[in-house]
């Protein structure tokens, strides 16, 4: 993936580009406002990461700027305010994303990836796979090797969840976000006793382990 | 209704209205019963003078029999109903036009026509023995019975309207001025729920005692507005400042756990790092978030919200981490649904916050539960602990930022859980009481719905 990173400190951006990089992304970094504006509108990146205080122009104008000028290209905001004032109106200046600082290499990495294929639209699908597993959404059935799996509603849900971002890293605030619909952190194993029960469950009783552990970041469906 | 008309009558200007009106009725009332008296009392002694002169005139005859001559010519032109005169001969006979009788009523003067019918009315009179028998003259009171009626007539004509325009006008000069109240009482409504840019709107007609106060009003306003907008750039730039460094030790960090992963003790010391950092991060945003939540300004972002669906929500979220504590959570709603106008994500966060101090401050077995019940207007949010309570002496204290009991140091915890209850109860106008529950904590939480 082609990504441009905005981010006036030189250490979390190098920091930032060394990571992605590492991951095999072609990175560009630039320090200022005013280079990231002429990036971003003069290459086709597949996903920007944009600061929100930047000197010259910041964060925002930036975004608004593109937005108005009519580049869809997925935005990932990094603010130091991580508070839901700025989250909000982060989201309504058209940010896909939004992460505050300092966060954890793992969750940024995980959420560029989550941007990056984000489907345009929703299929609409009936039936969602990895191996031998299947989750048929009419009928709320679960098989695995054509074993039926008995899952309760949020398990059904987090499993869902997982199937839908198959390969991908999913962290512990992604699933809140979007399983919990909490945009707080309650400070609970929540999310690690769910997954623990859906893999007592989903991968025990079976040869092979689907859901895997990324450590320091989070956890993924293999496909 | 009754409300709103409480209002206007306890409102200065028609205070003073009613004031003035009852001042004015009473001395417009003395003043009508003195000249009344004085009027009536000399009207009476013309009466009176008058029948003097009748008698003298009578006087003037020289014998009874010219006296009674003189009587029954003059009692032929007379109008009984004014002037009623009789004389009673030495002989017993009666000449005149009228009697007086006496009984246990008092006296009464009747006709001497054969019909004896009984004259209506007050009258005055004198008599007079004269020559052996006995001569009455009696004249009416009427103009003065007319009289009274006058100055009932004066009285109403000058009094009833003065008193009900100077009502009416106290009357509307109290809506007025209770609508100049009012849109003072509104922009402090809305400066002290946290609309910066509240502002009084002086109208054209205002008196200028109220133009004075709303002038001052929209100084201390923007005055205020000016500290709170400094205040919060100074710790948006903190927030940078702080969170760069911050966000450079994390990634270092995690650098180091990549390179240190074959030496055990590094590694367990990376761990810990990593921990403290994220301690440091989330004291540090829990201050940020207080601060903005007791600046006020999420309220623009208020929605309806359902309560007992937030209470659902994160006592599910906690069942398993309490389950491992060997706490028991229970959640006990007394109604369907409790909507109101607030913000969910930080009504989450309270609920979360208060369940998460009872888990962490109470020993196993010790059962926590979240109520939820409407009583009349309000909506009543209580999370009960059955564990050690807080001492009564400390029981505002732990509202404070950073503030935490001596015997929960050890306990892991920032200290700023109970202020951000406080800060988001205080936010949604709600009143947030601690209790003892006999034992163990009672919070209440109270909102208007």
């Amino acid at each position: 993936m082609k990504l441009l990173i905005v981010e006036d400190d030189a250490t979390t951006g190098s920091y930032i580009a060394r990571g992605l990089r590492e991951e095999g992304h072609a990175v560009d970094l630039v320090d200022n406002g005013r280079e990231g504006l002429i990036a971003a509108t003069s290459t086709a990146y597949d996903v920007v990461v944009l600061d929100r205080m930047l000197p010259e122009v910041d964060g925002f104008t930036i975004l608004k700027t593109l937005r108005g000028a009519g580049f869809t290209t997925p935005v990932l905001l990094l603010t130091a305010l991580s508070e839901v004032e700025d989250r909000i109106e982060g989201l309504q200046a058209g940010a896909d994303d939004y992460l505050a600082k300092p966060f954890a290499f793992g969750e940024l990495s995980a959420r560029v990836a989550a941007l990056a294929r984000r489907p345009q639209a929703l299929e609409a699908e009936t039936v969602l796979r990895a191996g031998d597993l299947e989750m048929n959404l009419i009928t709320r059935k679960v098989t695995r090797s054509g074993v039926e799996i008995d899952l309760l509603p949020r398990e059904f849900a987090l499993l869902e969840h997982f199937l839908r971002r198959k390969g991908r890293v999913q962290t512990r605030t992604m699933l809140l976000e979007s399983v919990w619909d909490i945009g707080f952190d309650p400070g609970t194993n929540v999310v690690e006793t769910h997954v623990s029960r859906l893999r007592a469950k989903v991968d025990k009783p079976f040869e092979r382990a689907l859901i895997e552990t990324v450590r320091g970041s989070g956890y993924r469906i293999v496909a | 209704m009754t409300g709103r008309l409480r209002q206007i009558w306890r409102s200065m200007p028609l205070r003073l209205a009613i004031l003035l009106v009852a001042l004015f009725a009473t001395v417009s009332l003395l003043s009508l019963a003195a000249s009344y008296a004085v009027t009536q009392s000399s009207f009476e002694q013309t009466i009176r003078a008058d029948l003097r002169q009748d008698l003298a005139g009578f006087r003037a005859a020289p014998t009874a029999r010219a006296v009674a001559l003189l009587v029954e010519a003059e009692s032929r032109a007379a109008d009984p109903n004014r002037f009623i005169l009789s004389y009673i001969a030495p002989d017993g006979r009666i000449y005149g036009n009228g009697a007086i009788a006496r009984d246990d009523k008092g006296f009464h003067i009747f006709s001497l026509n054969p019909d004896r019918a009984e004259f209506d009315g007050e009258y005055l009179s004198l008599t007079e023995a004269l020559y052996g028998g006995v001569i009455t003259v009696a004249r009416s009171r009427v103009e003065i019975v007319a009289l009274r009626d006058v100055f009932v007539n004066i009285l109403f004509i000058s009094l009833l309207p003065t008193v009900v325009i100077a009502l009416s006008g106290g009357l509307v000069l109290a809506r007025r001025s209770k609508r100049h109240v009012e849109v003072v009482s509104t922009a402090l409504d809305e400066m002290t729920s946290g609309d910066l840019a509240a502002r009084v709107e002086i109208g054209p007609r205002w008196s200028d005692d109220l133009v004075r106060i709303g002038g001052k009003l929209n100084q201390m306003a923007a005055a205020q507005e000016g500290q709170i907008r400094a205040l919060r750039g100074v710790t948006s730039d903190i927030a940078h400042d702080l969170k760069t460094p911050l966000q450079r030790v994390a990634l270092y960090v995690q650098d180091l756990q990549d390179r240190v992963k074959d030496n055990a003790q590094a590694v367990e010391l990376t761990a810990r790092l990593e921990g403290e950092v994220g301690n440091m991060t989330r004291v540090f945003q829990a201050l940020l978030q207080l601060a903005q939540v007791e600046a006020g300004s999420p309220k623009a972002r208020f929605e309806e919200v359902d309560l007992a669906q937030v209470c659902r929500h994160v006592v599910e979220v906690f069942e398993e981490s309490a389950e491992a504590s060997g706490h028991s959570l229970a959640l006990d709603l007394d109604v369907e649904s409790a909507v109101l106008q607030g913000d969910r994500a930080l009504l989450g966060q309270m609920v979360s916050n208060l369940i998460e101090n009872a888990l962490r401050h109470t020993p196993a077995g010790t059962a926590v539960t979240v109520r939820l019940g409407l009583h009349g207007q309000t909506a009543q949010l209580q999370v009960v602990d059955t564990g050690s309570g807080i001492p009564v002496a400390e029981r505002q204290k732990v509202l404070q930022r950073l503030y935490r009991l001596d015997r929960s140091r050890k306990t892991p915890g920032h200290g700023l859980g109970l202020s951000l209850v406080e800060a988001v109860a205080t936010l949604h106008g709600a009143r947030l009481v601690l209790e003892d529950n006999n034992p163990g904590l009672r919070v209440i939480v109270t909102f208007v719905t």
